[in-house]
């Protein structure tokens, strides 16, 4: 059945069943049940699991959806999976023309039906009560490999089937029972096995556990109060975020072009992200019109599954950010409900199939950092500076001779946020979309052939802002075994953008073997690039930018990121003005200050860069012990 | 043996006095003395030794329930601390685990950065490294390490954390630079990750290892004092302290590893709810201890406690890898605020009013609606008969603040408004209990409910009624729970080593060998206490989970040489647990054990406590305050009925109590709803049955909302 009639992003409109009026207290401990279940399916699915990617990364997604899929609630896991669950949902029942039985078990990643992207599996379970369905416990989880032409990742696959075996609507269970050819076939074609299925396992207990404890509350409650209360709640959060979109005047409002580093084959070709905001009364439309037509590659993005996500994040985080907004307002179907998306069809944004869609995170990323920056004069006290927006995401493998299965790795490399209103930014962070958690370094380096060499704060320093971007990280893995690397990463070349008078931040860089005689600086996208044993790969995450004048930066806040090496001595004197009496006590200077600030108001009119600060300044590393003695040891010192 | 339990808390300090062989119970009550609380402690030891007419110098065990460790924490008010780590990994404990707290917020804070334990400029590092297998890839800097001691002791840090990669495996390193720390640096506070926590996951580990030296000189000191003013009184016998774990923490391990007394307060509220449960004779114990801001619940099955898993142990917005009995803290108390939110949604907290201003019934300057407050409009609170009259409520302020809060905003009445307050309030502390305990595995049907705290018991058997346990069960002095749990455990010390092996290729000669080293450490300290060797206990535990898994569950495992039964009775007892707690097994796969533990147990004489004289099945005359009324939930209908208010003191064994009552005490009420029937046990227990039909009744007619 070919995919291309399927028309992308419909909605089934507002939900047809019967509603009766829910008490408002009734109503209250349902909505902390729906949230109840989907936490304790999300921490099943994450403790039982094997692969670290969702063990230790938690790069996951659990949920409770009616029949159309959609959202009741979702887990406070990594929000690039929140809100794909009911396009998976929907995608599949296209698939099965709604042929769905109590017992079913479906696994589905098509990501030209719903999936975020393949290798982001979901296994959904029917929720049937007195032979009504009532809606799906569903799950997505990131599984290590999915058989595509390279183990992990694949950044520059030719088509939608060279990146993955594609699971369409497939009914692992049918009725209850195990469909044993099927369970054979999606495991004998991963390079996984073991870990695949594990996660699976765990993926299905999770998904029985949301049945279970939702038919729990049917029974208790009924299932017209329970399904009532759901649909209630959908639209407590639809008029949250609608009040808080119509506070915003209306009208266009577009973020600096944008520029996403290649499409993983063509080198130096840029791809261009063009964003606009459109405000009308209480709704919101995130136009990408003029973004640059789809790759060849697998760098295009499944316009459900992700790009939605992304739209929905974006909107939702700035609206109604959860430290700073007073009540809670529950992620479910709600809070998608104001907000349009336009990608014209043949765009990175919006692939036509069957063009391959591996490798989407980082360009859905720009999406909400442009989002947040087209917004900057409208909201400036609820917006950053520009985000690293970016990821490295590596796939770091190899063949295990003795267990006949390849072992591999999959790294999120954080980022960081730009400064914002009031407050500096955070530092070697999730960002955005992302929040997973990172590997423990003694974990990776008793799991796996690879040795962490090292893992903190790059040397540069924060971008400059009266609020100063974050920092990002370094990090150096080295093989111990021989293998394969593959990455999908971006911000290369176009560093996140200072905001009212801050500092644009640092682009990020790889470089295999650093500072040894045999260095090569690596693309962000690479895919099963061979590692020897002793081989390292360096990875420097992006500095986020500043947000305001650094010369209005209090000078007694310089100095604690000096001493705190947050910035440097010279960093305060050219990039905040501010000079010290002396470099041991770092006495302020108030006088020399106050001169060296007016002739910087003076002389510049353009707000600085970091980039271009250290293109003219190479920064001395001193070299890393781990790695000198790591070098030595595979005799390369 | 003549023993003494005192639990200090923020607003008071309870204890407790018991002599096994007279079978004196005593308690007090005096308030907590902030800016020293080893002041109040020893006041109320003073006081309370002259009232049981002993001398302090007759007493055989002071035991001690202190939130000390976790104020400081919570407040930020530690120590400078410096640390000194691996060259390369500078930043560990300001990636953390680089995840956000909040999903959707772009203006959080990341408090491990904003408020950081210890400040990047005190973070220095050296060259060393150990790898994977315990060896020497780099060697240790020694004169950089020296170096960087100085220059912390210059920058004027008051304790060192020396956190090394690896160094569970090989703790070579961090004992040399241990040694140039005492010989720089004397006065500092050192802390040493092999030494505090020789466990894997390096951010946990150092974020443990540095709160340790964060709280380390404050609480070495009030423990220190503490003892000294414990002398200068004339107590002979050496002070203990209670650990998260319910276990026992000499002064000078509490001095040494102060991070293990981050939960001493709560945990011994639930030990002594299972002591309540124990003594009525429920082995099954829900707890639930409810103040003014929030409420302690914690589950027992079989009379034993529950821990965390490992990862889950926090302390405010801080990781600490330490063993932690399961207990769970959420924003619901008395002071719980009740409003309704600008999307018409009605809410009860967490925001609390607090003591100050308190609820709007306390007249105190509040006006928002509070739980209290809807306590007193329903009838519930008596405005005299609060703190036994020590204060006496405003019954027209608590129905104002509901009048111009969520009644009108929702157009309800005022008392269905106070009702919802009190059902959502209820529901959440439901909520808590079936997330974090029952919905484990363990059914509710089996267990009763320990009502603790000033406002348990006003909560309690509409919580057991949504909840469906069978029994509330309301302690004597449901006040003093916490100082009673002192009391009535064992003196466990729990010690652990690292042993990263598979059950199929186990190393059954080593492990025997950590045992037997753990073992003998474990005697060596109960034999200090005295602890003769018929009360001397030693078991053995194990971390384990299946290979490949990253997290361990604990599995109790016997003694005796490790051999192939000793491994099948592991191997078989692990795949249950883990069923129970993921509902799912793995028979075919091997297991792993990252960890073994020994506890040694010095057995305590059974606490026990007086009875009360029996009556004639019906309350005295005299326990019969006065006849009013109040609201309740009836036949689905908010309504006011006719209503008993009992004084506790006065009621006697085998009386039976039907509801609607209110039952007040000096530090505490106890309501028991219409349907319901309350009995005093022969130990002057409050028992209300909330199971069987009474249950269903009371269950439907919650349920039957009409608003």
């Amino acid at each position: 059945m070919s995919v291309i009639e399927y028309e992308v992003g419909q909605r089934p409109g507002p939900p047809t069943r019967p509603r009766m009026e829910v008490d408002p207290i009734t109503l209250r401990v349902l909505g902390g049940a729906f949230h109840a279940i989907a936490k304790e399916m999300a921490g099943v699915l994450f403790r039982m699991s094997y692969s670290s990617i969702i063990r230790e990364s938690e790069d996951l997604g659990a949920g409770i959806f009616d029949a159309e899929g959609r959202e009741l609630c979702e887990s406070d896991s990594t929000p690039m999976h929140i809100g794909s669950l009911p396009w998976y949902i929907r995608g599949f029942l296209h698939r099965l023309e709604g042929r769905i039985e109590d017992g079913d078990v479906i696994v589905h990643n098509h990501p030209y039906l719903g999936a975020s992207h393949s290798p982001d599996v979901a296994v959904a379970v029917p929720i049937f009560h007195e032979d009504e369905l009532l809606g799906f416990a569903a799950v997505t989880a990131h599984v290590l490999d999915v058989g595509g032409a390279y183990p992990g990742i694949n950044a520059d696959a030719f088509d939608v089937y060279a990146e993955a075996k594609m699971y369409n609507a497939l009914r692992w269970y049918e009725a209850g029972k195990l469909n044993e050819d099927l369970d054979r076939m999606i495991f004998d074609n991963v390079r996984t096995e073991t870990m695949n299925r594990g996660d699976m396992n765990a993926m299905l207990a999770a998904c029985q556990l949301g049945k279970e404890r939702f038919l729990r509350l049917v029974e208790r409650y009924g299932a017209d109060v329970v399904m009532s209360a759901a649909y209630e709640w959908m639209d407590y959060s639809e008029h949250m975020l609608r009040h808080e979109i119509a506070k915003l005047p209306d009208g266009e409002y577009r973020a600096p072009t944008g520029w996403l580093d290649d499409d993983a084959r063509n080198r130096g070709v840029r791809l261009r992200v063009e964003t606009k905001v459109i405000v009308e009364g209480d709704s919101i439309t995130i136009d990408l019109t003029g973004s640059n037509p789809e790759v060849p590659t697998g760098f295009n993005v499944p316009f459900e599954g992700s790009l939605l996500v992304g739209a929905y994040y974006a909107v939702r985080t700035i609206l109604l950010d959860e430290a700073v907004f007073p009540e809670h307002v529950p992620q479910n179907d709600g809070v998608f409900r104001p907000v349009e998306v336009v990608a014209p069809k043949g765009t990175i944004y919006n692939p036509t199939f069957p063009r391959a869609c591996f490798s989407r995170f980082t360009q859905v990323q720009r999406v909400v950092d442009n989002v947040i920056l087209a917004l900057s004069d409208a909201l400036p006290e609820q917006t950053t500076a520009g985000n690293s927006a970016g990821i490295h995401f590596c796939a770091y493998s190899g063949f295990d001779e003795k267990q006949g299965e390849y072992w591999l790795y999959l790294e999120v490399n954080e980022g960081a946020y730009g400064g914002r209103h009031g407050k500096d930014a955070m530092d070697s962070v999730d960002n955005l979309m992302a929040n997973t958690r990172n590997n423990p370094i003694e974990e990776l380096d008793l799991r796996f052939p690879i040795r962490c060499d090292q893992y903190e704060l790059r040397p540069e320093p924060a971008a400059p802002g009266k609020w100063r971007g974050g920092i990002g990280i370094i990090r150096r893995n080295r093989y111990l075994v021989p293998g394969v690397y593959s990455c999908e990463g971006d911000r290369q070349t176009d560093p996140p953008r200072g905001v009212f008078g801050g500092w644009d931040g640092l682009v990020a860089s790889c470089r295999k073997n650093a500072d040894r005689d045999d260095e090569e600086e690596l693309d962000a996208k690479v895919t099963g690039v061979p590692f020897a044993a002793g081989d390292f790969i360096e990875l420097v995450e992006p500095n986020a930018a500043g947000y305001g004048d650094p010369l209005e930066r209090d000078p007694e806040l310089v100095r604690e990121d000096v001493l705190d090496d947050f910035t440097t001595i010279q960093m305060a004197r050219e990039g905040y003005g501010v000079v010290f009496q002396d470099e041991r006590t770092l006495e302020i200077d108030a006088e020399a200050t106050k001169r060296m600030r007016e002739e910087l108001r003076a002389s510049r009119n353009l707000p600085g860069s970091l980039t271009r600060y250290f293109e003219e300044r190479p920064v001395e590393r001193p070299p890393n012990p781990v790695s000198v003695a790591g070098d030595r040891e595979f005799g390369r010192a | 043996m003549k023993r003494l339990g005192v639990d200090v808390g923020g607003t008071f300090t309870d204890l407790i006095y018991v002599d096994d062989t007279s079978g004196t119970v005593l308690v007090h009550k005096l308030p907590t003395t902030p800016e020293d609380p080893s002041q109040g402690t020893v006041e109320g030891i003073r006081q309370l030794t002259a009232e049981a007419g002993v001398s302090p110098a007759e007493l055989d065990q002071v035991f001690h329930g202190t939130t000390i460790a976790t104020n400081l924490v919570i407040e930020h008010d530690g120590a400078r601390v410096g640390m000194i780590t691996t060259e390369g990994y500078r930043d560990i404990l300001h990636i953390a685990r680089h995840k956000k707290p909040l999903n959707f917020s772009n203006y959080q804070d990341l408090p491990w950065q904003r408020y950081p334990i210890v400040r990047r400029r005190y973070r220095l590092t050296v060259p060393e490294r150990i790898t994977r297998d315990g060896e020497v890839l780099v060697p240790l800097d020694v004169d950089a390490a020296r170096a960087r001691v100085r220059q912390l002791k210059e920058a004027g840090a008051e304790a060192v954390a020396v956190c090394f990669l690896f160094s569970f495996l090989n703790p070579e390193h961090e004992a040399r630079v241990a040694e140039i720390v005492r010989e720089e640096f004397p006065e500092a506070f050192l802390s040493v990750s092999s030494e505090v926590l020789p466990q894997y996951r390096e951010y946990e580990r150092f974020s443990t290892v540095c709160l340790n030296a964060f709280i380390g000189p404050k609480v070495a000191t009030y423990v220190r004092r503490l003892e000294d003013e414990l002398k200068n009184l004339d107590v002979r016998t050496g002070l203990h302290l209670m650990t998260s774990a319910s276990g026992v923490a000499t002064t000078e391990a509490a001095v040494e590893r102060p991070v293990n007394l981050l939960m001493s307060g709560p945990v011994a509220g639930v030990v002594g709810g299972i002591w309540a449960g124990k003594q009525a004779g429920y082995a099954n114990v829900i707890t639930l201890d409810v103040g003014g801001t929030s409420a302690d619940i914690g589950l027992a099955q079989a009379g034993k406690l529950r821990m965390k898993h490992l990862l889950d142990t926090k302390v405010g917005p801080y990781q600490a890898m330490i063993p932690m009995v399961d207990v769970d803290t959420i924003g619901a108390g008395g002071g719980s605020i009740a409003y309704v939110d600008q999307g018409g949604i009605f809410r009860v907290g967490p925001r609390s009013a607090g003591a100050d201003p308190g609820p709007a019934a306390y007249d105190r300057g509040g006006t928002e609606a509070t739980a209290t407050d809807a306590m007193v409009v329903l009838g519930w609170l008596r405005p005299e008969a609060f703190l036994g009259g020590g204060m006496v409520l405003q019954p027209e302020r608590a129905r104002a603040a509901f009048e111009k809060g969520p009644a009108r905003a929702l157009g309800l009445s005022v008392e269905e408004a106070a009702m919802g307050a009190v059902q959502i309030l209820t529901h959440s502390m439901v909520q808590s209990i079936e997330e974090n305990s029952v919905r484990k595995g363990f059914d509710p049907r089996d267990f009763a409910l320990v009502a603790e705290g000033g406002a348990g018991p006003l909560f309690a058997a509409q919580i057991a009624v949504e909840v469906g346990t069978p029994t509330v069960l309301v302690p004597p002095y449901p006040g003093v729970t916490a100082a009673l749990g002192l009391l009535a455990t064992d003196m466990v010390y729990e010690y652990v080593a690292t042993s990263y092996q598979r059950l199929s290729s186990l190393d059954a000669e080593q492990v025997g060998r950590r045992f037997a080293e753990l073992e003998a450490e474990a005697r060596r300290q109960l034999e200090e206490d005295g602890i003769s060797s018929e009360r001397l206990l030693i078991q053995r535990v194990v971390d384990a989970r299946y290979a490949g898994q990253g997290y361990e569950l604990r599995v109790d495992v016997g003694p005796g040489a490790i051999d192939e039964a000793w491994i099948e009775k592991l191997r078989a007892d692990f795949h249950d647990i883990h069923e129970r707690e993921y509902s799912r097994r793995f028979e075919e796969s091997d297991i792993e054990v990252p960890n073994i533990r020994v506890r040694g147990i010095g057995l305590m004489p059974p606490l026990e406590t007086a009875e009360v004289e029996p009556g004639d099945g019906a309350p005295p005359e005299e326990a019969l305050r006065y006849e009013g009324s109040a609201w309740f939930r009836v036949g689905g209908e908010l309504r006011r009925v006719d209503t008993r208010y009992y004084d506790r003191a006065a009621l006697k064994a085998g009386d039976h109590v039907p509801g609607p009552a209110i039952i007040h005490q000096y530090d505490s009420t106890t309501v028991v709803p219409p349907g319901l029937a309350a009995t005093i046990d022969r130990y002057g227990n409050i028992l209300i049955a909330t199971g069987g039909a009474a249950g269903d009744e009371a269950r439907e007619a919650a349920e039957a909302v009409e608003v």
